[in-house]
């Protein structure tokens, strides 16, 4: 059973004692409500698990608040969440019952229920289309990515973070993160020209 | 503001884009992982006067970099609009205020109690329960024990009834044949007797 966030008692010792210094963690309720969002979307693009990226967001918090002593601040809040998620993730993923369940469970997420959420408030029905097409074939591509070329793929793309900051949060070199990045990129480039050439050609075709 | 090339920088960049076109060069998935994945914050790589020459000159490449950054930002927008989404349909992901769980604390307390509390009792309750039922058997045996001292005493009377033939030397039917003077009225008594001794048990 998964322990509530917001259970987690209020207090300014640790359990042995001794005084310690507050942190940005100490006002729980403020960092969840702020980075709670974002853990989640991350987890869910990475584990395409509405269940796993609920569980795994409420387990980062909770990890995140029984090592705040931990947090050095030599990096964002932002960011050392996000490593405890990844790791989490990470853990998670490696499971054979990860795999099995994720081959037939209800909760896996399909590319076009993400594409429908598309804000297409000033699109023409054409343009709609080919959004939801262009973000579909990306969801899936992601999909199909190495574990870390999708870590730093999301972390870039998704969670727009800059690449010294993925290199803290996946504790990976700046040159193995760029190389991820790139490879990742390189993929998703073939790919997508690949799908923009069989649409205008299914275009062409209807016209 | 200084301008991005001189004179000299824009004839040697002609000529880069002149030999490019002849050759039929385009930007590879470095340059676009370069343009695409490159932060604000970081130093552009040195090939990156080149390359922002050759997306001035190349429609394909700035048109497929243009489309790329678009549909990146769309995966972007898309999936956070459909994690928001999720959340929302959530509703114990959104973060419940201290307040509330302090008010949630008393109840989850109050409700194991009371589960350890029916725990303590049920023994109890059961125990009852097996006394009562013992009672009617209680009063079924007392009643049991007065009907048997109604045996009892009817048994003895019987005996004395079986004692009192067996000791007379002529026995009460045959009380005529043995003394055939005796009147009719002593007999019809002595038989009125017996039958009310018999009535008796």
């Amino acid at each position: 059973m998964t322990m509530t966030l917001n259970e987690i008692p209020s207090f300014d010792t640790t359990n042995s004692g001794r005084e310690r210094t507050s942190t940005a963690l100490d006002d729980l309720d403020s960092v969840v409500e702020m980075y709670q969002p974002r853990v989640f979307r991350y987890l869910l693009a990475t584990l395409r698990d509405r269940d796993a990226a609920e569980t795994l967001t409420q387990e980062t918090f909770l990890r995140a608040w029984t090592a705040r002593d931990t947090f050095r601040s030599d990096c964002s809040l932002a960011t050392w969440l996000i490593r405890i998620a990844l790791n989490l993730a990470r853990d998670h993923t490696r499971t054979g019952r990860f795999r099995f369940w994720k081959s037939v469970s209800a909760n896996a997420l399909d590319a076009t229920d993400v594409a429908s959420s598309v804000p297409t408030h000033d699109l023409s029905a054409e343009a709609r289309l080919i959004a939801q097409q262009q973000v579909a074939n990306i969801w899936q591509t992601v999909d199909g990515l190495s574990e870390r070329q999708r870590t730093v793929f999301l972390l870039r793309f998704l969670e727009e973070m800059e690449i010294p900051e993925i290199a803290q949060a996946t504790g990976m070199p700046l040159s193995t993160v760029k190389s991820h990045l790139y490879r990742a990129l390189a993929i998703v480039r073939t790919e997508h020209g690949r799908a923009s050439q069989t649409f205008n050609q299914a275009a062409k075709e209807t016209a | 503001m200084t301008p991005l090339f001189n004179s000299k920088d824009n004839d040697l960049r002609e000529l880069a884009m002149d030999r490019d076109r002849a050759k039929g060069l385009h930007l590879t998935s470095d340059h676009f992982g370069d343009l695409l994945g490159r932060g604000v914050s970081e130093a552009a790589s040195p090939e990156a006067e080149w390359v922002d020459a050759h997306l001035l000159a190349c429609q394909q490449c700035s048109a497929e970099l243009a489309e790329l950054r678009q549909s990146l930002a769309l995966f972007r927008d898309a999936t956070s609009a459909y994690a928001d989404e999720q959340m929302r349909q959530r509703p114990q992901l959104v973060p419940v205020r201290r307040a509330q769980v302090r008010w949630l604390v008393p109840t989850y307390w109050a409700a194991a109690a009371a589960a350890m509390l029916l725990t303590a009792l049920l023994p109890l309750q059961v125990l009852r329960q097996h006394s009562s039922s013992a009672q009617p058997a209680a009063v079924a045996a007392s009643a049991t024990g007065s009907s048997a001292i109604d045996h009892s005493q009817s048994d003895e009377a019987l005996l004395d009834d079986v004692d009192r033939e067996v000791s007379a030397s002529v026995p009460t039917p045959m009380q005529a044949l043995a003394d055939p003077s005796a009147s009719n009225a002593s007999t019809s008594t002595d038989i009125s007797d017996s039958s009310s001794s018999q009535r008796k048990n």
